[in-house]
């Protein structure tokens, strides 16, 4: 069956020999082995955090924790995008019209929606209506030794 | 396939931020993963993190078989071709089913469970709950166990539809479908997909079992 896409010609020049798979196949073992160690000394961190004290009082993970893992991370994540997916291998504007996007919003995103949240914590009572209204409801109750009927039903805050 | 990675990528990233806002506006109630993840199939202590390391493991064992079939479609090497993305169509079978038990512990709960103030008929009742689901958490804020079941879920079902994809590239591949075609570029295509799927879990991962 002939066979016809219209790829253009340099799109199927993805081919090597075998003396050129010996070498990409190595390659490609080396990386797995990497992300592996990787993996491990993270899942060790993560196991043993609490004894090298990297936790703190209330069981969460300290800041250097937290900049350890996510560097961690980013670097199982830049093998697998620049080596199994071979966009070391790409022209330069096909690699920044793909990084650009996270480079430029995701940052900005993280960024914002972390200061967004920690503002939100610190006002928490001033913002979330519900919480208030819950506990005002759970006062009443208290003091008059009944349950007073509660009108939404939204999540429970758990204490 | 690059294009649609980048949006796919972008609603993750938008999905495991709003993770990240609701952690940081409740620290104190929110559950340390590392008492929450704790089960391994056929051991009846504590491990953390051990089964969820384990599927790591798997999922990135399969995106490797998957570069290694990449690299004999580039060579022409149907049989190599074929051996490859049957290893990975196992490993990503595995990876969806050790998800389904890992969501079904967490749901099961322990069997001492928590005290937690649970909304019945409208009135707020202290109740002991075991698990978690939508409505009720016994490890912590319910909205963690919101997040857990839908980007896990989300990742879960793009996990299931590569299978599916893959599962059909290889039946495509074992036709002989690519060598009349004189390339695998399809292969290349899934594999990317593939190696998509294992970079989201190598995030969610990182932002709900390990920070």
């Amino acid at each position: 069956m002939e066979f016809h896409d219209d790829y253009p010609q340099y799109e199927l020049m993805a081919h090597h020999s075998e003396e050129e798979g010996k070498v990409a196949r190595r390659k490609l073992w080396n990386v797995f082995w990497i992300m592996l160690g990787v993996t491990i000394v993270e899942l060790l961190i993560g196991s043993f955090a609490l004894k090298i004290g990297l936790l703190d009082d209330e069981r969460h993970s300290k800041a250097v924790l937290k900049i350890i893992f996510v560097g961690l991370t980013i670097v199982k994540a830049f093998y697998i995008v620049f080596s199994f997916m071979h966009l070391g291998g790409e022209k330069k504007s096909m690699r920044y019209s793909i990084l650009a996007p996270y480079i430029m919003f995701i940052l900005y995103l993280v960024f914002i929606s972390i200061t967004e949240a920690n503002y939100c914590r610190v006002h928490k009572e001033k913002m979330d209506d519900l919480i208030v209204i819950q506990k005002e409801n759970l006062n009443k109750a208290a003091l008059s030794g009944k349950t007073e009927e509660e009108p939404t039903e939204a999540q429970p805050a758990a204490k | 396939m690059w294009f649609f990675l980048v949006s796919d990528a972008l609603t993750f990233s938008g999905l495991l931020c709003a993770y990240g806002f609701m952690r940081h506006k409740h620290p104190e109630v929110w559950p340390n993963p590392a008492d929450v993840f704790t089960h391994f199939p056929f051991y009846h202590g504590h491990i953390p993190l051990a089964y969820v390391g384990l599927m790591t493991l798997i999922l990135i064992m399969s995106s490797v078989t998957m570069v290694l079939a990449v690299e004999a479609g580039h060579r022409n090497d149907k049989k190599k071709v074929t051996f490859w993305l049957l290893l990975t169509i196992i490993g990503g079978a595995m990876f969806v089913g050790s998800q389904a038990w890992e969501w079904y512990h967490f749901i099961v709960g322990t069997p001492h469970g928590a005290l937690r103030s649970v909304s019945i008929d409208g009135n707020w009742v202290q109740q002991t709950v075991y698990g978690a689901n939508m409505t009720v958490n016994e490890y912590g804020l319910p909205v963690f166990a919101n997040f857990f079941f839908f980007i896990t879920g989300f990742h879960g079902f793009h996990v299931f539809s590569g299978v599916i994809i893959n599962l059909v590239i290889f039946i495509n591949v074992v036709r002989g479908t690519y060598e009349r075609r004189g390339h695998y570029e399809m292969v290349e295509k899934t594999g990317l997909y593939w190696h998509f799927v294992d970079l989201v879990w190598v995030f969610v991962f990182t932002f709900f079992y390990l920070l």
